[in-house]
């Protein structure tokens, strides 16, 4: 054989496939996103935010523990803001250099949360005021679990994903139950099942990844 | 080894071939980070471009964001079957009971 320049052929077989197994895993750092950076901070918010709103607001109007009354909301949506960052954080390093088709399904459907939310945080703020204050809470918590579930199950289909199709149908569910519950038993739901489900399914995936990589 | 495709059986081009093999279907990679993955110089990057290229193996589009030039890279359909060929032609060669 000939080699058509002076780049040298790799020495042996055995080299060849592992040059090609290097530049493979490289690239395929590249393209993924880092399942703990992804999923645990919204865990972790949920986890923490529904669960301070169960020990405040418990059902049937008990208090588990005597929390300021806006706590429990406000230390939700600080630990929201920080999930929110991270996850652009993690969208946009992800794909650095590369372009086409897998930009754009990021790109839409990171667009698609922001749409979603909004549509349905109008919505619920117009009719929220008919109801009694623990229905509202509740309203506002289910509409959005629900959402979160629906843009899971919406990126199980994009990228032909099990894990996020689990975790969608999950959320769903527990949603389901946690309305029919009523307000304070679905944040207790969604503290445990809803945060502990996103933390479990960061750790998954994360050791899957290790393990993979041996 | 007499059957290995001498344009990617050299170290530089198939290490080109691989990395843009990893990318997923419709995808695209820029120069610079393809340069910076695989640690090549610009130069030497260009020159095994330009060669996988030449062959039909990679397609190589210059497009304008602005006024900043961008170069990206990605496999062929006809690159994507010379480096599947290729790449069971290596294995053939470890595990011989293998080849079909």
């Amino acid at each position: 054989m000939t080699p058509v320049d002076d780049d040298a052929p790799p020495a042996s077989p055995a080299e060849s496939l592992a040059l090609i197994r290097q530049e493979q895993a490289a690239v395929a750092d590249t393209v993924a996103i880092n399942p703990l950076a992804y999923y645990l901070p919204w865990g972790v918010a949920w986890l923490i935010g529904y669960g301070l709103l169960f020990l405040r607001y418990g059902p049937g109007g008990r208090i588990f523990v005597p929390l300021p009354d806006w706590l429990p909301l406000v230390t939700l949506f600080a630990l929201m803001v920080l999930a929110m960052t991270s996850t652009m954080v993690v969208s946009a390093r992800r794909g650095r250099g590369v372009q086409g088709r897998s930009s754009w399904q990021g790109t839409a459907y990171g667009l698609a949360w922001f749409l979603a939310f909004a549509g349905v945080g109008s919505t619920t703020g117009r009719f929220v005021r008919y109801l009694p204050a623990d229905e509202q809470g509740l309203l506002w918590a289910c509409v959005s679990v629900g959402t979160v579930a629906v843009m899971y199950l919406a990126g199980s289909a994009i990228w032909l994903s099990r894990d996020m199709f689990v975790l969608g149908a999950w959320l769903t569910v527990i949603n389901i139950a946690g309305v029919a519950l009523g307000p304070g038993w679905h944040s207790l739901l969604i503290s445990a099942g809803g945060g502990g489900g996103l933390i479990a399914l960061g750790l998954t995936l994360a050791m899957r990844e290790r393990r993979r990589r041996g | 080894m007499a059957d290995l495709d001498p344009v990617i059986h050299a170290q530089a081009r198939l290490r080109i071939m691989a990395a843009l093999s990893g990318l997923p279907d419709g995808d695209r990679m820029t120069f610079p980070r393809l340069q910076q993955i695989l640690d090549m110089t610009a130069g030497n990057l260009s020159v095994h471009l330009t060669k996988l290229e030449q062959a039909g193996y990679v397609d190589v589009a210059k497009s304008f964001r602005g006024r900043t030039p961008t170069t990206t890279a990605a496999l062929s359909a006809r690159g994507r079957v010379a480096f599947d060929d290729y790449t069971a032609a290596v294995r053939a060669l470890l595990d011989p009971s293998k080849e079909s």
